[in-house]
């Protein structure tokens, strides 16, 4: 069919004008967006190329410094540049916590959000309060509060001691279990509040009708109920794992110096050590690693979607 | 084939229980078109569910092929449901949710594609096994609720209300398509449904249920003309009420002089009698009647007859039907009288209604 072209002419000046209404539109949160994101990143971004100054801050000067200093350790005999093991093992260690953390919040967390979505209706948003509690307090004052309870003369400790299970107070304190409780104790609301609102979303007709169907208990869960509560549940891990791989206070407390973490380290530059680039270079490989991480579940999940039809 | 013998079900306990179900027997037939029928909140889908599996009964026996499933979890059961809600797998295709219940139960995967197929073709939804079942229309998922819980060959299939969803036009497409498939598969459905047009034009026999209780159970043809308490028959079709008194054998009604009682019929003192519309002449009817005359109150137009409301000399009203075909030849008025017959074979004694009395 012939278009009419000042028809034409008509609709793509509509269409620019709807295009300027929507750019204003989106202003607000660009704004933001740049404010708070792009511009303290591409500061980091500047500082890691440049040169540590002597009191700490940054000196003028282009310099790759910082990021040799990422992966190479200068050796302290002859100069010559060896693996610097020290951070891949900080960094092996931040991972596999952050990926523990996350285990170990979705196995506490995922009864407990299905307890909480299961109660009824009334009781819920007061299930839902305990839950966030700790939320309300400091960050701070929650870790002091679970190092209290495993410490050497602890809760914990003097309740096995008068049971008599054990007879000397157990070393809990500056493992990388303790990091590892401190921070599924901290992180658990993460976990729960996704999985929560996905399983309260979850129709349990179609439980129902998966039962009526034949299938076992955990033919359901496999078939229909874990499919559902999917983005939920992904939702969650990311919210947990993310934060725990960054986490600094709850591993400075109750890892001290001798299990710790990536975030720590990074603390370490820009405070005693005076070594901003470095802890500038420090912080972005640790982005760099969580983008990959992203980049490679979107991915997978965007491939699984499409064989899955 | 399904024996449901003095089946009780109580929800809750205490102060706040509530008896859903009192004592229901009912025994289904191989092959039968059963109808649950009553009105809403009357306990069907909770027998629906006994019988399914998802609720344990409080009492009574559930018994299928002589056994008793009455603690038999659901998936273990030869019965599969179609949902009022149809519950379809919405992260599923269509296919896929019709092979669901073949695959839970570990057919062999070689069988469940032909069979998935086979279904599809039978409820004619072949040409969309790969949509997605949200993406469908109310019809459509009806249909694939349908396939996916025959798809595992039940020996009884139960559907809650599955037609209620649809618009008019098609419902009534559905009602007859239901009907043929449940024929022509030789399949026993127990249908629940509170529209009681649907329950006469597609059942083999119906169970009328009033408050938990079972108020008859019979043939559509039985319902209707010998309904067996006032609740049935005025919940099955149109029907007018008059009170009578017995004495000595003999009916008194209307005012008029006694006759006696229709054949089979035994009371004696004051009585409910019940009449059809459809069953009230218009004139003097030839053989045993009560002849009475009236003044037209009220006339509305329907299509292919026109209500009568009549108001009796004795004060009594009476409903009745006034066919509109051309060679009719009385012509009506509001206001005129009228001498109207009730043949003595068309009248229904009914036991007084306990609830009524109180
Ligand atoms: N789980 C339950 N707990 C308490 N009462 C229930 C429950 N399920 C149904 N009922 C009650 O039982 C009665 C019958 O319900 P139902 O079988 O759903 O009726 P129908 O399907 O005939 O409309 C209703 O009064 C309903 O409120
Ligand atoms: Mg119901």
């Amino acid at each position: 069919m012939p278009r009419n072209p000042t028809a034409a002419a008509n609709e793509s000046a509509v269409m620019r004008a709807e295009t300027r209404r929507r750019w204003s539109l989106a202003l607000p949160a660009l704004t933001v967006i740049t404010l708070c994101s792009i511009l303290p990143l591409g500061v980091m971004v500047a500082y890691s190329f440049m040169e540590a100054g002597q009191y700490g801050n940054v000196q003028w000067g282009f310099s790759l410094e910082g990021w040799r200093a990422v992966f190479l350790d200068r050796d302290f005999f002859d100069d010559s540049y060896i693996p610097a093991t020290a951070h891949l093992t900080i960094l092996a260690r931040s991972i596999l916590l952050a990926l523990a953390t996350t285990a170990l919040t979705f196995v506490f967390g995922i009864p407990t959000a299905w307890f909480i979505a299961t109660r009824p209706p009334a009781t819920r948003a007061y299930w839902m309060f305990l839950i966030t509690v700790p939320f309300w307090t400091n960050l701070l004052v929650r870790t002091i509060a679970i190092q209290e309870v495993i410490r050497a003369d602890g809760t914990l400790n003097r309740l096995l001691l008068a049971t008599g299970l054990i007879d000397e107070p157990l070393q809990m304190m500056f493992t990388n279990g303790a990091v590892l409780v401190g921070m599924t104790y901290v992180y658990l609301p993460l976990m729960v509040l996704p999985v929560y609102a996905a399983i309260e979303k979850f129709d349990f007709r179609l439980a129902e009708a998966a039962y009526d169907l034949h299938a076992s208990r955990l033919y359901c869960l496999r078939r229909v109920v874990l499919p559902l509560m999917w983005p939920g549940i992904v939702a969650g891990s990311i919210l947990v794992f993310i934060p725990a791989l960054g986490a600094y206070v709850t591993p400075r407390l109750m890892g001290g110096g001798r299990a710790m973490m990536w975030g720590n380290l990074i603390d370490l530059q820009f405070g005693q050590g005076r070594n901003w680039p470095l802890g500038a270079a420090l912080s972005i490989t640790l982005t760099l690693v969580v983008v990959g991480a992203m980049v490679w579940y979107a991915r997978r999940a965007a491939k699984g979607a499409e064989t899955n039809g | 084939m399904l024996d449901i013998r003095s089946l009780s079900k109580k929800f809750g306990s205490g102060d706040s229980a509530f008896q859903a179900l009192k004592s229901i027997d009912i025994t289904i037939e191989e092959g039968e078109f059963f109808t649950l029928l009553g009105p809403s909140g009357c306990g069907k889908t909770t027998l629906l569910r006994l019988i399914a599996g998802f609720e344990q009964p409080s009492g009574g026996q559930l018994v299928l092929d002589g056994k008793d499933i009455a603690t038999t979890p659901p998936n273990h059961r030869p019965v599969n449901t179609v949902f009022q809600s149809y519950a379809l797998f919405p992260h599923m295709t269509v296919a896929q949710n019709v092979a669901f219940g073949l695959e839970a139960r570990g057919t062999n995967p070689a069988e469940v594609a032909p069979r998935v197929d086979e279904i599809l073709g039978i409820v004619q939804m072949a040409h969309l096994r790969d949509r997605k079942s949200s993406q469908m229309s109310g019809g459509q998922q009806q249909r694939v609720a349908l396939a996916r819980a025959l798809a595992p060959r039940p020996r009884i299939l139960l559907l809650d209300e599955p037609l209620s969803a649809l618009d008019l036009k098609l419902r009534k497409q559905m009602q007859f398509e239901l009907k043929r498939l449940q024929r022509e598969l030789g399949l026993t459905f127990i249908f629940v449904t509170h529209d009681q047009d649907e329950a006469l034009t597609m059942s083999d026999r119906i169970a009328v249920m009033d408050g938990g209780t079972l108020q008859q159970v019979a043939d559509p043809r039985t319902l209707y003309d010998h309904p067996a308490n006032r609740f049935v028959a005025e919940f099955i079709g149109e029907a007018n009420f008059l009170s009578g008194t017995v004495a000595g054998g003999k009916l008194s009604l209307i005012g008029q002089a006694p006759v006696p009682l229709p054949r089979g019929a035994d009371a004696s003192g004051p009585v409910t009698v019940m009449i059809r519309p459809e069953q009230v002449v218009i004139g003097a009817a030839g053989g045993d009647a009560i002849t009475a005359d009236g003044r037209i109150e009220a006339l509305v137009f329907s299509g292919t007859d026109t209500h009568v409301t009549l108001r009796l000399q004795n004060g009594d009203t009476l409903s009745l039907r006034a066919p509109n075909n051309s060679h009719a030849t009385t012509t009506f008025a509001e206001g005129e009288p009228l001498r109207v017959s009730l043949p003595i074979g068309a009248l229904r004694l009914l036991p007084e209604d306990v609830a009524d009395a109180a």
